[in-house]
Protein backbone atom coordinates (compact mmCIF):
# COMPACT_ATOMS: atom_id res chain seq x y z
CA UNK A 1 0.00 0.00 0.00
CA UNK A 2 1.40 3.23 -0.97
CA UNK A 3 0.75 6.90 0.92
CA UNK A 4 -2.31 7.86 -2.20
CA UNK A 5 -4.00 3.97 -1.11
CA UNK A 6 -3.86 4.69 2.87
CA UNK A 7 -5.04 8.12 2.89
CA UNK A 8 -7.91 6.52 0.57
CA UNK A 9 -8.58 3.92 3.08
CA UNK A 10 -7.88 6.56 5.89
CA UNK A 11 -10.56 9.02 4.53
CA UNK A 12 -13.46 6.11 4.46
CA UNK A 13 -12.36 3.79 6.63
CA UNK A 14 -10.20 5.04 9.81
CA UNK A 15 -10.33 2.06 12.06
CA UNK A 16 -9.96 -0.22 8.91
CA UNK A 17 -7.79 -3.54 10.28
CA UNK A 18 -6.35 -4.51 6.85
CA UNK A 19 -2.29 -6.01 7.35
CA UNK A 20 -1.11 -3.30 4.62
CA UNK A 21 -3.20 -0.51 5.86
CA UNK A 22 -1.40 -1.26 9.80
CA UNK A 23 2.05 -2.30 8.08
CA UNK A 24 1.84 1.01 6.09
CA UNK A 25 1.18 3.54 8.79
CA UNK A 26 3.71 1.61 11.06
CA UNK A 27 6.47 2.45 8.44
CA UNK A 28 5.42 6.11 7.09
CA UNK A 29 5.91 8.85 9.35
CA UNK A 30 3.78 11.24 7.70
CA UNK A 31 0.89 8.84 7.35
CA UNK A 32 1.06 7.83 10.90
CA UNK A 33 0.51 11.61 11.80
CA UNK A 34 -2.41 11.52 9.51
CA UNK A 35 -3.56 8.84 11.04
CA UNK A 36 -3.31 10.43 14.64
CA UNK A 37 -5.44 13.74 13.12
CA UNK A 38 -8.28 11.45 11.70
CA UNK A 39 -8.66 9.17 15.28
CA UNK A 40 -8.80 12.38 16.93
CA UNK A 41 -12.15 13.74 14.57
CA UNK A 42 -13.38 10.13 14.66
CA UNK A 43 -13.58 10.83 18.33
CA UNK A 44 -15.22 13.59 18.02
CA UNK A 45 -17.67 12.14 15.88
CA UNK A 46 -18.55 9.51 17.47
CA UNK A 47 -19.55 11.71 20.40
CA UNK A 48 -21.91 13.35 18.41
CA UNK A 49 -23.61 10.70 16.92
CA UNK A 50 -23.73 8.49 20.39
CA UNK A 51 -27.33 11.04 21.32
CA UNK A 52 -28.57 10.19 25.01
CA UNK A 53 -30.88 7.31 25.03
CA UNK A 54 -33.97 7.13 26.86
CA UNK A 55 -32.61 5.32 30.58
CA UNK A 56 -35.38 2.53 30.50
CA UNK A 57 -35.49 1.84 27.04
CA UNK A 58 -34.67 -1.91 27.46
CA UNK A 59 -37.22 -2.55 30.60
CA UNK A 60 -40.20 -0.56 28.41
CA UNK A 61 -39.04 -2.83 25.17
CA UNK A 62 -38.99 -6.24 27.52
CA UNK A 63 -42.14 -5.41 29.10
CA UNK A 64 -43.89 -4.79 25.27
CA UNK A 65 -42.97 -8.35 24.34
CA UNK A 66 -44.24 -9.72 27.68
CA UNK A 67 -47.11 -8.18 26.89
CA UNK A 68 -47.28 -9.58 23.49
CA UNK A 69 -45.87 -12.87 24.55
CA UNK A 70 -49.03 -12.92 27.21
CA UNK A 71 -51.65 -11.85 24.75
CA UNK A 72 -50.32 -14.66 22.47
CA UNK A 73 -50.52 -17.33 24.64
CA UNK A 74 -54.15 -16.26 25.10
CA UNK A 75 -54.84 -16.15 21.94
CA UNK A 76 -53.87 -19.72 21.60
CA UNK A 77 -56.10 -20.90 24.50
CA UNK A 78 -58.67 -19.18 22.65
CA UNK A 79 -61.70 -21.60 22.37
CA UNK A 80 -60.95 -23.64 25.47
CA UNK A 81 -61.84 -21.34 28.42
CA UNK A 82 -65.57 -20.88 28.32
CA UNK A 83 -66.95 -17.79 28.07
CA UNK A 84 -67.73 -17.28 31.67
CA UNK A 85 -64.28 -17.72 33.26
CA UNK A 86 -62.75 -15.60 30.10
CA UNK A 87 -65.24 -13.10 31.05
CA UNK A 88 -63.68 -13.29 35.19
CA UNK A 89 -60.34 -13.32 33.54
CA UNK A 90 -61.05 -9.67 31.46
CA UNK A 91 -62.48 -8.46 35.05
CA UNK A 92 -58.82 -9.90 37.07
CA UNK A 93 -56.92 -8.01 33.89
CA UNK A 94 -59.03 -4.63 33.74
CA UNK A 95 -58.39 -4.42 37.32
CA UNK A 96 -55.07 -5.03 37.64
CA UNK A 97 -54.47 -2.66 34.64
CA UNK A 98 -56.34 -0.39 36.70
CA UNK A 99 -54.35 -1.04 39.65
CA UNK A 100 -51.36 -0.71 37.97
CA UNK A 101 -49.15 2.71 39.08
CA UNK A 102 -47.79 5.29 36.75
CA UNK A 103 -45.38 4.44 34.13
CA UNK A 104 -43.11 6.81 31.79
CA UNK A 105 -44.68 7.99 28.69
CA UNK A 106 -44.94 5.91 26.06
CA UNK A 107 -43.40 6.29 22.61
CA UNK A 108 -46.36 6.98 20.73
CA UNK A 109 -48.10 9.57 24.10
CA UNK A 110 -44.58 11.26 23.13
CA UNK A 111 -45.63 11.76 19.79
CA UNK A 112 -48.51 12.74 20.69
CA UNK A 113 -47.60 15.31 23.20
CA UNK A 114 -44.57 16.87 20.55
CA UNK A 115 -47.93 17.46 17.76
CA UNK A 116 -50.14 18.78 20.98
CA UNK A 117 -47.28 21.27 22.03
CA UNK A 118 -46.99 22.43 18.00
CA UNK A 119 -50.50 22.78 17.97
CA UNK A 120 -52.32 25.70 19.86
CA UNK A 121 -55.85 25.82 20.51
CA UNK A 122 -57.11 29.04 21.35
CA UNK A 123 -59.86 29.64 23.45
CA UNK A 124 -62.18 31.29 20.84
CA UNK A 125 -61.63 27.81 19.20
CA UNK A 126 -63.44 25.84 21.44
CA UNK A 127 -66.11 28.44 23.02
CA UNK A 128 -68.51 25.74 22.26
CA UNK A 129 -69.83 21.59 21.40
CA UNK A 130 -68.82 21.33 17.74
CA UNK A 131 -71.18 19.15 16.05
CA UNK A 132 -71.52 15.78 16.25
CA UNK A 133 -71.71 14.68 12.97
CA UNK A 134 -68.30 16.98 12.66
CA UNK A 135 -66.97 14.39 14.82
CA UNK A 136 -68.42 11.97 12.91
CA UNK A 137 -66.96 13.19 9.66
CA UNK A 138 -62.86 13.77 11.37
CA UNK A 139 -63.07 10.37 12.53
CA UNK A 140 -64.54 8.62 8.66
CA UNK A 141 -61.15 10.20 7.25
CA UNK A 142 -59.25 8.16 9.03
CA UNK A 143 -61.09 5.46 8.03
CA UNK A 144 -62.94 4.94 11.69
CA UNK A 145 -67.00 4.48 11.58
CA UNK A 146 -68.37 5.52 15.29
CA UNK A 147 -71.55 4.37 17.23
CA UNK A 148 -71.64 7.55 18.85
CA UNK A 149 -70.37 10.72 19.76
CA UNK A 150 -69.74 12.03 23.31
CA UNK A 151 -70.81 15.07 24.35
CA UNK A 152 -68.55 17.81 25.28
CA UNK A 153 -66.73 17.82 22.42
CA UNK A 154 -65.53 21.48 21.71
CA UNK A 155 -62.97 20.99 19.44
CA UNK A 156 -62.48 18.48 16.67
CA UNK A 157 -59.67 18.41 13.90
CA UNK A 158 -57.55 15.91 11.68
CA UNK A 159 -54.22 16.02 12.54
CA UNK A 160 -50.70 14.31 11.83
CA UNK A 161 -48.83 12.97 14.98
CA UNK A 162 -45.51 12.02 13.71
CA UNK A 163 -46.15 9.62 10.96
CA UNK A 164 -49.43 8.38 12.03
CA UNK A 165 -53.01 9.90 11.28
CA UNK A 166 -54.98 11.27 14.04
CA UNK A 167 -58.29 12.79 15.45
CA UNK A 168 -57.26 16.05 17.67
CA UNK A 169 -60.12 17.18 19.97
CA UNK A 170 -60.45 19.17 22.87
CA UNK A 171 -62.90 18.39 26.12
CA UNK A 172 -63.11 21.22 28.46
CA UNK A 173 -64.26 19.03 31.58
CA UNK A 174 -65.00 20.08 35.47
CA UNK A 175 -61.63 19.83 36.20
CA UNK A 176 -60.11 21.78 33.14
CA UNK A 177 -59.43 20.71 29.25
CA UNK A 178 -58.65 17.16 28.38
CA UNK A 179 -56.88 17.05 25.10
CA UNK A 180 -58.27 13.72 23.39
CA UNK A 181 -56.15 12.25 20.39
CA UNK A 182 -57.46 9.34 18.69
CA UNK A 183 -54.35 7.90 16.59
CA UNK A 184 -56.69 6.13 14.09
CA UNK A 185 -53.84 3.43 12.62
CA UNK A 186 -51.60 2.12 15.64
CA UNK A 187 -53.09 0.06 18.66
CA UNK A 188 -50.95 0.20 21.60
CA UNK A 189 -50.02 -2.42 23.71
CA UNK A 190 -51.67 -1.68 27.02
CA UNK A 191 -53.39 0.64 28.90
CA UNK A 192 -50.88 3.45 30.81
CA UNK A 193 -51.20 6.23 32.79
CA UNK A 194 -48.50 8.84 33.09
CA UNK A 195 -47.17 12.30 34.02
CA UNK A 196 -45.15 14.66 31.75
CA UNK A 197 -43.84 18.21 32.42
CA UNK A 198 -46.57 18.20 35.49
CA UNK A 199 -49.56 17.12 33.69
CA UNK A 200 -51.11 14.06 33.73
CA UNK A 201 -51.74 11.67 30.65
CA UNK A 202 -53.55 8.22 29.65
CA UNK A 203 -53.06 6.00 26.96
CA UNK A 204 -55.73 3.48 26.00
CA UNK A 205 -55.96 0.64 23.47
CA UNK A 206 -59.16 1.42 21.91
CA UNK A 207 -60.67 -0.09 18.37
CA UNK A 208 -58.21 -0.61 16.08
CA UNK A 209 -55.78 2.43 18.04
CA UNK A 210 -55.20 3.72 20.65
CA UNK A 211 -56.92 6.85 22.38
CA UNK A 212 -54.50 9.74 24.59
CA UNK A 213 -55.89 11.58 26.95
CA UNK A 214 -53.44 14.94 28.55
CA UNK A 215 -54.66 17.02 30.96
CA UNK A 216 -53.67 19.17 34.01
CA UNK A 217 -55.84 16.55 36.01
CA UNK A 218 -56.70 12.84 35.18
CA UNK A 219 -60.44 13.11 37.32
CA UNK A 220 -62.20 13.25 33.72
CA UNK A 221 -60.26 10.37 32.43
CA UNK A 222 -62.40 7.26 33.38
CA UNK A 223 -65.89 8.97 32.08
CA UNK A 224 -63.51 10.18 28.99
CA UNK A 225 -62.26 6.81 28.29
CA UNK A 226 -65.94 5.56 29.30
CA UNK A 227 -68.02 7.13 26.64
CA UNK A 228 -64.58 6.60 23.60
CA UNK A 229 -65.12 2.94 24.63
CA UNK A 230 -68.97 2.91 24.04
CA UNK A 231 -68.27 5.20 20.56
CA UNK A 232 -65.63 3.37 19.43
CA UNK A 233 -65.74 -0.52 20.46
CA UNK A 234 -69.42 -1.31 20.25
CA UNK A 235 -69.98 -0.55 16.50
CA UNK A 236 -72.58 1.31 14.58
CA UNK A 237 -75.39 1.25 16.63
CA UNK A 238 -78.80 1.85 15.33
CA UNK A 239 -80.38 5.35 14.10
CA UNK A 240 -78.96 7.63 16.76
CA UNK A 241 -75.23 7.86 16.91
CA UNK A 242 -75.63 10.60 19.70
CA UNK A 243 -75.16 9.24 23.22
CA UNK A 244 -77.40 10.54 25.94
CA UNK A 245 -74.49 11.99 28.23
CA UNK A 246 -71.60 10.30 29.61
CA UNK A 247 -71.63 9.11 33.56
CA UNK A 248 -70.49 11.36 35.61
CA UNK A 249 -70.60 14.35 33.33
CA UNK A 250 -72.70 17.66 32.78
CA UNK A 251 -75.29 16.30 29.59
CA UNK A 252 -74.65 20.04 28.75
CA UNK A 253 -71.62 22.41 29.41
CA UNK A 254 -71.22 26.34 29.63
CA UNK A 255 -69.18 27.73 26.49
CA UNK A 256 -65.52 27.50 27.58
CA UNK A 257 -63.95 31.05 28.72
CA UNK A 258 -60.48 29.79 29.44
CA UNK A 259 -57.18 31.70 28.13
CA UNK A 260 -55.75 29.91 25.05
CA UNK A 261 -55.27 26.09 25.88
CA UNK A 262 -51.27 25.69 25.81
CA UNK A 263 -51.02 28.50 28.40
CA UNK A 264 -54.03 27.09 30.50
CA UNK A 265 -52.03 23.59 30.61
CA UNK A 266 -48.43 25.02 30.98
CA UNK A 267 -50.01 27.22 33.96
CA UNK A 268 -52.24 24.86 35.93
CA UNK A 269 -50.55 22.69 39.18
CA UNK B 1 -30.05 -7.14 48.12
CA UNK B 2 -30.09 -9.06 44.94
CA UNK B 3 -33.52 -8.92 42.81
CA UNK B 4 -34.90 -12.09 42.31
CA UNK B 5 -35.81 -13.07 38.43
CA UNK B 6 -38.50 -15.39 37.70
CA UNK B 7 -37.33 -18.55 35.99
CA UNK B 8 -36.98 -18.01 31.91
CA UNK B 9 -36.81 -20.24 29.16
CA UNK B 10 -33.68 -19.86 26.74
CA UNK B 11 -35.08 -17.97 24.26
CA UNK B 12 -36.11 -15.11 26.60
CA UNK B 13 -32.66 -15.09 28.36
CA UNK B 14 -31.18 -14.51 24.81
CA UNK B 15 -33.96 -11.98 23.16
CA UNK B 16 -33.22 -9.95 27.04
CA UNK B 17 -29.72 -9.99 26.15
CA UNK B 18 -30.21 -8.53 22.23
CA UNK B 19 -32.49 -5.69 24.32
CA UNK B 20 -29.94 -4.66 26.99
CA UNK B 21 -27.01 -4.94 24.44
CA UNK B 22 -27.85 -3.09 21.41
CA UNK B 23 -31.28 -0.97 22.12
CA UNK B 24 -28.99 2.34 22.94
CA UNK B 25 -27.32 1.89 19.32
CA UNK B 26 -30.63 1.40 17.83
CA UNK B 27 -32.07 3.82 19.13
CA UNK B 28 -29.25 6.12 18.18
CA UNK B 29 -29.19 4.88 14.79
CA UNK B 30 -33.40 5.48 14.59
CA UNK B 31 -32.41 8.58 15.68
CA UNK B 32 -30.53 9.58 12.86
CA UNK B 33 -32.86 7.88 10.58
CA UNK B 34 -36.11 9.86 11.51
CA UNK B 35 -34.38 12.53 13.61
CA UNK B 36 -37.81 12.37 16.33
CA UNK B 37 -36.80 10.84 19.69
CA UNK B 38 -40.50 9.33 20.16
CA UNK B 39 -40.76 7.77 16.75
CA UNK B 40 -36.87 6.42 17.43
CA UNK B 41 -38.28 4.78 20.40
CA UNK B 42 -41.11 3.55 18.89
CA UNK B 43 -38.74 2.01 15.62
CA UNK B 44 -36.77 0.13 18.20
CA UNK B 45 -39.85 -1.36 20.26
CA UNK B 46 -41.11 -2.30 16.78
CA UNK B 47 -37.86 -3.84 16.01
CA UNK B 48 -37.35 -5.81 18.48
CA UNK B 49 -41.30 -7.17 18.91
CA UNK B 50 -40.22 -8.41 15.17
CA UNK B 51 -36.81 -9.72 15.94
CA UNK B 52 -38.45 -11.57 18.80
CA UNK B 53 -41.45 -13.14 16.73
CA UNK B 54 -38.47 -13.94 14.08
CA UNK B 55 -35.64 -15.15 16.83
CA UNK B 56 -35.59 -18.55 15.68
CA UNK B 57 -34.70 -17.48 12.19
CA UNK B 58 -31.72 -15.91 13.89
CA UNK B 59 -28.52 -18.65 13.26
CA UNK B 60 -25.48 -16.60 13.43
CA UNK B 61 -25.27 -14.87 16.78
CA UNK B 62 -22.35 -13.11 15.85
CA UNK B 63 -24.11 -11.11 12.83
CA UNK B 64 -27.15 -10.20 15.55
CA UNK B 65 -26.40 -6.63 15.46
CA UNK B 66 -26.63 -6.74 11.77
CA UNK B 67 -29.63 -8.61 11.66
CA UNK B 68 -31.07 -5.77 13.85
CA UNK B 69 -30.40 -2.57 11.83
CA UNK B 70 -31.32 -4.81 8.72
CA UNK B 71 -35.32 -5.01 10.50
CA UNK B 72 -34.84 -1.24 12.03
CA UNK B 73 -34.22 0.30 8.14
CA UNK B 74 -36.99 -2.15 6.92
CA UNK B 75 -39.22 -0.88 10.05
CA UNK B 76 -38.30 2.61 9.10
CA UNK B 77 -38.80 2.03 5.23
CA UNK B 78 -42.17 0.61 5.78
CA UNK B 79 -43.35 3.19 8.08
CA UNK B 80 -41.91 6.56 5.80
CA UNK B 81 -43.69 4.09 2.81
CA UNK B 82 -46.78 4.22 4.70
CA UNK B 83 -46.53 7.94 5.50
CA UNK B 84 -44.76 9.29 2.88
CA UNK B 85 -42.97 12.06 5.21
CA UNK B 86 -39.33 13.62 5.05
CA UNK B 87 -37.01 11.46 6.08
CA UNK B 88 -34.22 13.84 5.51
CA UNK B 89 -35.13 16.90 7.66
CA UNK B 90 -33.46 16.20 11.43
CA UNK B 91 -34.51 19.79 13.00
CA UNK B 92 -34.64 18.78 16.90
CA UNK B 93 -31.11 18.17 17.74
CA UNK B 94 -30.60 20.11 20.87
CA UNK B 95 -29.56 17.09 22.86
CA UNK B 96 -26.78 18.28 24.76
CA UNK B 97 -24.86 15.89 27.13
CA UNK B 98 -25.34 17.39 31.23
CA UNK B 99 -21.77 15.14 31.80
CA UNK B 100 -19.82 17.63 28.59
CA UNK B 101 -18.04 21.06 29.18
CA UNK B 102 -19.58 24.00 27.79
CA UNK B 103 -16.92 24.42 24.70
CA UNK B 104 -17.60 20.51 24.40
CA UNK B 105 -21.02 20.55 23.69
CA UNK B 106 -20.61 23.65 21.03
CA UNK B 107 -18.79 21.50 19.20
CA UNK B 108 -20.91 18.65 19.57
CA UNK B 109 -23.88 20.72 18.49
CA UNK B 110 -22.24 22.28 15.55
CA UNK B 111 -21.39 18.61 14.08
CA UNK B 112 -24.48 17.06 14.98
CA UNK B 113 -26.05 19.73 12.79
CA UNK B 114 -23.28 19.37 10.39
CA UNK B 115 -24.17 15.15 10.43
CA UNK B 116 -28.09 16.18 10.00
CA UNK B 117 -27.65 18.31 7.21
CA UNK B 118 -25.52 15.26 4.98
CA UNK B 119 -27.56 13.66 2.61
CA UNK B 120 -28.70 10.37 3.61
CA UNK B 121 -26.78 9.06 1.65
CA UNK B 122 -23.75 9.95 3.15
CA UNK B 123 -25.27 10.22 6.39
CA UNK B 124 -26.56 6.19 6.65
CA UNK B 125 -22.77 4.56 5.68
CA UNK B 126 -20.96 6.68 8.10
CA UNK B 127 -24.07 5.76 10.86
CA UNK B 128 -23.32 2.34 10.48
CA UNK B 129 -19.79 2.34 10.51
CA UNK B 130 -19.19 4.80 13.73
CA UNK B 131 -22.25 3.73 15.38
CA UNK B 132 -22.56 0.11 14.03
CA UNK B 133 -18.79 -0.49 14.00
CA UNK B 134 -19.25 -2.32 10.46
CA UNK B 135 -16.37 -2.29 7.66
CA UNK B 136 -16.91 -1.30 4.32
CA UNK B 137 -17.69 -4.98 3.24
CA UNK B 138 -20.59 -4.92 5.52
CA UNK B 139 -21.74 -1.70 5.35
CA UNK B 140 -22.35 -2.41 1.63
CA UNK B 141 -23.98 -5.78 2.33
CA UNK B 142 -26.51 -3.76 4.16
CA UNK B 143 -27.01 -0.62 1.79
CA UNK B 144 -26.77 -3.36 -1.10
CA UNK B 145 -24.39 -1.20 -2.47
CA UNK B 146 -20.89 -2.05 -3.92
CA UNK B 147 -18.05 -1.66 -1.31
CA UNK B 148 -16.30 1.00 -3.84
CA UNK B 149 -19.15 2.91 -3.85
CA UNK B 150 -19.56 3.01 0.35
CA UNK B 151 -16.28 3.88 0.71
CA UNK B 152 -16.78 6.85 -1.50
CA UNK B 153 -19.70 7.45 0.05
CA UNK B 154 -17.78 7.33 3.42
CA UNK B 155 -14.46 9.60 2.43
CA UNK B 156 -17.22 12.35 1.00
CA UNK B 157 -19.51 12.32 3.99
CA UNK B 158 -16.17 13.10 6.27
CA UNK B 159 -14.95 15.53 3.49
CA UNK B 160 -18.30 17.44 3.95
CA UNK B 161 -18.27 17.08 7.76
CA UNK B 162 -14.50 18.82 7.46
CA UNK B 163 -16.04 21.53 5.18
CA UNK B 164 -18.86 22.59 7.13
CA UNK B 165 -17.41 22.76 10.19
CA UNK B 166 -14.12 24.94 8.82
CA UNK B 167 -11.55 22.53 8.45
CA UNK B 168 -10.82 23.09 5.26
CA UNK B 169 -7.56 22.48 5.79
CA UNK B 170 -7.90 18.51 6.58
CA UNK B 171 -10.15 18.53 4.17
CA UNK B 172 -7.91 19.70 1.32
CA UNK B 173 -5.42 17.45 2.99
CA UNK B 174 -7.83 14.64 2.16
CA UNK B 175 -8.51 15.87 -1.31
CA UNK B 176 -5.01 16.49 -2.87
CA UNK B 177 -4.25 12.77 -2.50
Amino acid sequence: MNCLEFRRRLGSEPASALDAFVTHRQECPHCAAAQSRADEFETRIRRAVEVPAPFNLADRILLAQTTEMRHDQRGRRRGVVVIALAAAASIVVAFIALRQPEQAMPALAGLVIEHLNEHVVSATDMESPVPKQAVMDAFAARGVSLASVPDGVNYVHKCPAGPYATVHMVMPESSGAVSVVYVADKPTMQRVDFRHDGMRGREVPLGKGSLIMFAAAAGDFDAIESGWRAALEQGVAGNDPVLPGLSGLPASREPFSGPVFRRALVAAP
Amino acid sequence: MKTVYPPMDSRQHQFEALVRGHSTDLYRYAYWLCGQDALAQDLVQDTFLRAWRALDKLREVSAVKAWLITILRREHARLFERKAMPSDDIDDLDLPDPQAAPERRTEESALRQAIATLEPKYREPLLLQVLGGFTCAEIAGQLGLGEAAVMTQLFRARQKLKGQLGNEEQAAEISEL
